[in-house]
């Protein structure tokens, strides 16, 4: 058989193939695309969670001239500066670990502790840390800048940069493991023949490894926006509440505000909808920008 | 059988009490039913029960807050009217706070449970040491006792998270009612709802810029906003006054700090403070999907029948009832605002203001306070959403401010 050739399945095979697929078809349908559907549906209603009155397109562009919006949107766009630091520190750790350095065993465990921490925990300890009277300014007054005390929390300006720090400490671990693993299934002998050829650390780490890693990059890249965008509400709520003045309100922050706090679930799925065109988005244009490079 | 109540008071200890008494009495007096009590976070209370609603694993019976707070479960609750006989209700004052479009004649969907002051509390031995012999009643009065307290090293104002119900925020609409009671009368609070007085009107603005004066002027601590200790600070006189503070913490209050606390109207105002907020704030609602709203409704029956306010009255909080004396002494030079010194009675601003507009004031207000945005600018960002709202949601609602 020739490399043209094309080997198609006799019809009842196809059948088969259809019919055994239908289960997964129907699950995706039922959990993904209904849903989606649904919250599409009512991000064009005002729903109170048990009645609704369809308002159309509208909502979307009453919605885009809402200035407290646009300050959310900015807020998540903010929080995206932290998502490059979220990738490279785990890194520069990871590869660390993997050099076996002295002491990684207990390195790998230490920074792998947040992981096993709740949001929740997380962000009551973040309290107590960026207070007035809080660690963080006990620290600088240790250290002689006790000039330089910060209120992180009370600031409009800070307060979301305190959540994005909160953010890459807690997230320090998952990607470190995701970079060790990535890491301990490299070609060692692309590493040992580049060495033999003159090259060393920094050359060995941009040119042999780091093209290797792009993979791994790219899945921990897509999991930490995901928990930018989505799943930080609880390190915002017991942090900020959002404040003040909306400086740490995101997303999916004002989603659970709109629909749970102000029982306008229509304007809840609206900003879902968006949260998940914004994610989609997101995602597509780094994949596209470093799908040359994997 | 057994009925589940939840509740949101969290370190409210009085209101804890009262139901705690009240459930005792009635199971005691009913003993084929059983309360199960269950305490819900506060700062997220309304959505757990909207949520257990909507999933229908709500509770038989919730507390709930009055006012404008009560229409967007409007959906959930229970009209209590057909299961409760008439005579109840003439005693109850105030019933119009828990009842559906404000009429008191109309469904009833909460039933409230005390007489609520939202008030300021002093130190009197902090006064006494800055020789501080009244309390201030304006803003003047207010900035002159600051300088003296700060003189002995005592915080003269306390803000902070750690009171009220919504225990992770800061909450300024105690503060918001009390600068709105010193510049409008109560019926031209209904203006600020409609819109015929906007939120960036002068004599809104000026009370907002008088109270970012505190924060210029060092008269509340600089973390205001994220103080998590600030009732500590306080009973332990460090600090010397609190105003996002009410009734019922009058006992814990006692209990802590003896004969040495005394209650203030929060003195917001150019000239003397001559206006309270007074009104049933809390209330129990039957929820809608309940199978036991008879038996649950009855356990509301007994909460305002003489029994009941027994069992009200023990946890030292104030009966929704005319003319009722309290036998603790804060409590009663509270009530004596009103029925000696004849001071107008207010609901709660919050209370009477549309909830999209409250949300905005979470974030905007304590932002002006601490000078993290422009007294404008926030008051603008209150006028803007207003805008944005329904035409439906800026009419006047006289039913709101009929007396008590």
């Amino acid at each position: 058989m020739s490399r043209r050739q094309v080997r198609t399945a006799p019809a009842g095979s196809a059948a088969a193939g259809w019919v055994l697929s239908l289960p997964a078809l129907v699950a995706v349908a039922a959990l993904l695309v209904v849903p989606i559907g649904q919250a599409v549906y009512y991000s064009m209603t005002d729903w109170n969670g048990i009645t609704s009155t369809w308002v159309g397109p509208s909502a979307y562009t009453t919605l885009f001239s809402d200035p407290t919006f646009l300050r959310v949107l900015e807020n998540n766009g903010l929080l995206l500066l932290a998502v490059p630091v979220v990738i490279g520190v785990p890194l520069g750790i990871a590869f660390l670990l993997h050099e076996q350095i002295w002491g990684w065993k207990f390195f790998r465990s230490a920074v792998f502790l947040p992981t096993a921490i709740s949001w929740v925990v997380i962000g009551l300890i973040a309290v107590r840390f960026y207070a007035l009277h809080g660690i963080l300014n006990s620290l600088l007054a240790h250290v002689g800048l006790g000039f330089v005390k910060t209120n992180m929390l009370g600031s409009t300006h800070q307060a979301l940069a305190a959540i994005g720090i909160t953010l890459v400490w807690s997230q320090l671990g998952s990607n470190t493991i995701i970079f060790i693993t990535g890491m301990a299934a490299l070609d060692p002998a692309l590493a040992e023949a580049a060495r033999v050829d003159g090259a060393h650390g920094p050359r060995i780490y941009w040119s042999i490894i780091m093209p290797q890693m792009m993979r791994f990059i790219q899945f921990a890249f897509i999991i930490t926006v995901l928990t930018a965008f989505t799943a930080i509400f609880s390190l915002i709520f017991v942090m900020t509440g959002g404040g003040p003045n909306f400086g740490s309100t995101t997303l999916d922050f004002c989603v659970y505000q709109q629909a749970f706090g102000q029982s306008a679930f229509g304007t809840g799925a609206l900003l879902g909808v968006l949260l998940f065109v914004l994610v989609g988005a997101v995602s597509v244009i780094q994949v596209r920008l470093l799908r040359s490079k994997v | 059988m057994t009925l589940t109540f939840w509740e949101n008071y969290g370190t409210q200890l009085s209101l804890l009490n009262a139901a705690k008494n009240l459930i005792a009495a009635y199971e005691k007096l009913h003993p084929n039913i059983t309360i199960n009590m269950v305490n819900k976070p506060a700062n997220n209370y309304f959505s757990l029960l909207q949520a257990s609603a909507v999933s229908h694993t709500g509770p038989d019976l919730a507390v709930m807050w009055t006012g404008l707070y009560l229409p967007p479960y409007a959906d959930i609750m229970a009209n209590l009217r057909p299961y409760i006989k008439q005579p109840t209700w003439a005693s109850i004052e105030g019933l119009q706070w828990g009842a559906k479009d404000f009429s008191a004649s109309g469904p009833i969907l909460a039933m409230p449970v005390d007489a609520q002051f939202y008030m300021g509390f002093y130190n009197k031995k902090d006064f006494a040491k800055a020789g501080i012999s009244a309390v201030p009643t304006d803003w003047s009065q207010m900035f002159a006792d600051c300088a003296k307290l700060k003189k002995i090293g005592v915080t003269p104002l306390v803000y902070g998270n750690a009171s009220g119900a919504y225990s992770g925020e800061f909450n300024p609409w105690y503060d918001f009612s009390y600068m709105m009671i010193g510049a409008l009368p109560p019926s031209q609070w209904q203006d600020l709802y409609s819109g015929k007085i906007p939120w960036t009107s002068p004599v809104v603005a000026s009370q907002v810029s008088e109270w970012h004066q505190l924060f210029v002027k060092g008269c509340v601590n600089s973390d205001a906003l994220t103080d998590t200790n600030n009732i500590g600070q306080f009973v332990s006189g460090k600090a010397a006054m609190v105003t996002a503070d009410g009734s019922w913490d009058v006992g814990q209050y006692t209990q802590q700090m003896g004969s040495n606390v005394g209650a203030f109207v929060p003195p917001w105002s150019a000239k003397p403070q001559h206006g309270v907020v007074y009104f049933p704030g809390d209330a129990i609602s039957v929820l809608q999907e309940s199978p036991y709203k008879a038996q649950a409704a009855a356990f509301l029956a007994f909460m305002d029948s003489p029994a009941g306010a027994v069992q009200i009255a023990k946890a030292g909080l104030i009966l929704d009832i005319a003319h009722f004396m309290s036998t603790n002494p804060i409590n009663q030079q509270m009530l004596d605002f009103v029925q000696k010194q004849h001071f107008t009675m207010y609901p709660m601003l919050d209370n009477v203001t549309q909830p999209d507009i409250v949300n905005v004031g979470y974030q905007v207000l304590p932002a002006a306070l601490v000078g993290q945005t422009s007294v404008s600018s926030a008051l603008g960002s209150l006028a803007a959403k207003h805008n944005e709202l329904p035409a439906g949601q800026r009419s006047t609602y006289a039913a709101y401010f009929s007396t008590p």
